[in-house]
């Protein structure tokens, strides 16, 4: 096991180091209920950068004005600037920070439905909740963005927020030329329980939605759930329902205890957070690596030159060499 | 719908039998319907002929806002009128016709997330370019919108229309694309389409689903219909896998009736037709 380690570490200077990547800056909502972020789209980048391994500086921000169109997340590198969870993580892939390798052309393509899923069915009901429905905004949602911004804007961009999810919903699920939220309402949250019966189906058991290593859609999913499990919202009509699927609440807990051990403690030392961080990434590596010498070593097992070999046990230190070899 | 009435609605919907006379109603289809109208409107058809369920339809010009809400087609049963694909196939349900009934928990799941891709991508992405796009609307969106009414009411109604949807597009963050970034996203839903269904002749297996109604309504449609310029088809065109899927429904459920009574029979799991 030690050898792997080793050629793991090794692959990971190699191909962090020629590759130069200027720093890259995320900007989005600050932590807070246990969690990295409170905001959805911003956990997703959180989530998928953790699971990939990149090596963001994390900005909290505070002054929504100081990015070029008020837009969160943004992702800033090498004076470009990118919006939008599905634009940062294209980026990310393109910056070799890819989570998403181990996956087949066909679970490439659910990926892509099932994000279609959660976009169409669940998020509209996760922005009700927290910003359209009134007890949740006045007494969570409102207290905690505002305490966020700095003077004028405080008064101002919770409610432009709270107006544009309204506006999304409306525009989306209501009928013209009447837009009428009372008769939306119902269907929205069948919709979206039933989106999370069927997500909760579709994890079962495993401990991630394709195999062992989280990919983008559990990113997307993380993110679009762990704020409805952990806010301490006063209206609980879909929170209720998320708690009963214990496999979805099982999935963010392991997630958050997995990936985002050190934001626990809240704003902890920068340093400790980028060793942890660090020290998450190579054991990704090592396990990547771990896996890939599996998989060569039962690739040799099976050619026919090798038949002599011993069969039984999985040396790690051959496979190593094997790896180097090829 | 309320979730009162809906139940309520089902609850009748099992107790009458599907009528003789029940009608399906569209826009007009030579002078009127747009793409996107269209594809919802052979969508509903296609899931109707799967289910074996006789239909008859019927073209008017305002079907729009004959229909209880706003969108076509909708179709008329007994005493009820529903619209949308969605609502049509809980209604069918209820009287004990199903295309998902084998699907186990997982395939119902990967079922619905593909329709929810198709309706994203491809519905969005037929509505931008109808709408957004400032040649197609002059040369054909225009024209065919405003066909039933005279002057000023046809400027006025594409206006409304036009704004509506462009509200829309700005609300899910597609009014800054540009119709490249479209086509691309057109692209990566068809190459995701065409991996899911692979060498299968449905999207799950032998048994067609109403996934596979709503995909053939729309790639159809595209694939069938004359726009200012050919880029639109030509990235459907890309996929061979869905071009014989299309044609193979088409064959299957629009031409050759005989033998689309024959197979569909077996699918019904309800009460047998009169």
């Amino acid at each position: 096991m030690c050898l792997t380690g080793i050629s793991g570490q090794m692959w990971a200077n190699r191909s962090r180091v020629p590759s130069g990547t200027p720093m890259m800056e995320l900007r989005c909502w600050g932590g807070d209920w246990g969690l990295p972020s409170v905001h959805p789209e911003c956990l997703v980048v959180l989530a998928y950068a953790r699971f990939a391994g990149a090596p963001l500086k994390v900005t909290p921000i505070d002054y929504t004005w100081a990015s070029p169109k008020g837009t969160v997340p943004l992702l800033t590198s090498a004076g470009e600037d990118i919006s939008q969870p599905a634009n940062i993580l294209n980026f990310l892939r393109k910056q070799k920070y890819n989570a998403d390798y181990v996956l087949s052309a066909k679970e490439g393509s659910d990926t892509l439905a099932y994000i279609a899923l959660l976009e169409e069915k669940l998020l509209p009901a996760v922005l009700h909740t927290f910003w359209v429905d009134t007890d949740n905004y006045c007494s969570v949602t409102r207290p905690w963005y505002a305490s966020r911004t700095p003077f004028p804007l405080n008064y101002y961009l919770p409610g432009r927020m709270s107006r544009d999810a309204l506006n999304r919903i409306l525009v989306t699920k209501g009928q013209p030329p009447l837009y009428c939220l009372t008769e939306v309402e119902a269907q929205l949250y069948k919709d979206a329980k039933e989106c999370l019966n069927l997500i909760s189906n579709r994890l079962g058991t495993a401990q991630y939605f394709f195999g062992s290593t989280p990919t983008s859609l559990d990113a997307f999913v993380f993110g679009f759930l762990a704020p409805l499990y952990k806010a301490h919202l006063p209206k609980v009509n879909l929170q209720q329902h998320l708690k009963q699927l214990s496999n979805l609440c099982h999935f963010c807990d392991h997630i958050l205890s997995t990936y985002f051990v050190s934001d626990d403690a809240g704003t902890s030392a920068a340093g400790q957070e980028a060793i942890d961080a660090n020290l998450q990434k190579l054991t990704q590596l090592v396990n990547k690596e771990s896996n890939l010498i599996e998989k060569m070593d039962d690739n040799l097992r099976r050619s026919p030159q090798n038949r002599p070999q011993k069969l039984s046990t999985l040396k790690p230190g051959g496979g190593a060499e094997n790896t180097l070899s090829h | 719908m309320s979730l009162v009435t809906d139940a309520f609605v089902s609850q009748i919907a099992a107790v009458e039998p599907w009528p003789e006379n029940a009608a399906l109603y569209q826009p007009l289809k030579s002078e009127q319907v747009l793409l996107s109208d269209n594809a919802s409107c052979l969508a509903v058809q296609a899931f109707l002929k799967m289910c074996n369920l006789p239909v008859q339809v019927v073209c008017r010009a305002n079907a729009e806002y004959m229909s209880p809400s706003g969108k076509v087609p909708f179709i008329h049963v007994g005493n009820q009128v529903i619209s949308e694909l969605g609502p049509i196939v809980q209604f069918v349900k209820a009287k004990g016709h199903s295309l998902s009934d084998g699907l186990d928990e997982v395939q119902r799941a990967e079922m619905k997330a593909y329709m929810e891709l198709v309706n994203n991508m491809l519905l969005t992405a037929e509505l931008y370019i109808q709408w957004c796009d400032e040649a197609t609307l002059e040369e054909i969106t225009q024209p065919r919108y405003s066909f039933p009414y005279s002057w000023p009411l046809n400027y006025f109604l594409v206006f409304q229309r036009k704004w509506e949807i462009k509200r829309k597009m700005k609300a899910i963050g597609w009014a800054t694309k540009t119709l490249e970034q479209v086509f691309e996203d057109v692209d990566q839903c068809c190459q995701a389409l065409s991996q899911r269904l692979g060498t299968q002749p449905y999207f799950f297996n032998k048994q067609p689903t109403e996934l596979d109604a709503l995909v053939f309504g729309h790639l159809f449609t595209i694939l069938t219909t004359q726009l200012t310029n050919d880029e639109l088809q030509e990235k459907v065109k890309n996929y061979s896998n869905l071009i014989a899927f299309c044609r193979r429904i088409e064959q299957h459920y629009f031409e050759d009736h005989d033998s689309s009574i024959s197979s569909s029979t077996k699918l019904s799991k309800g009460p047998t037709l009169p």
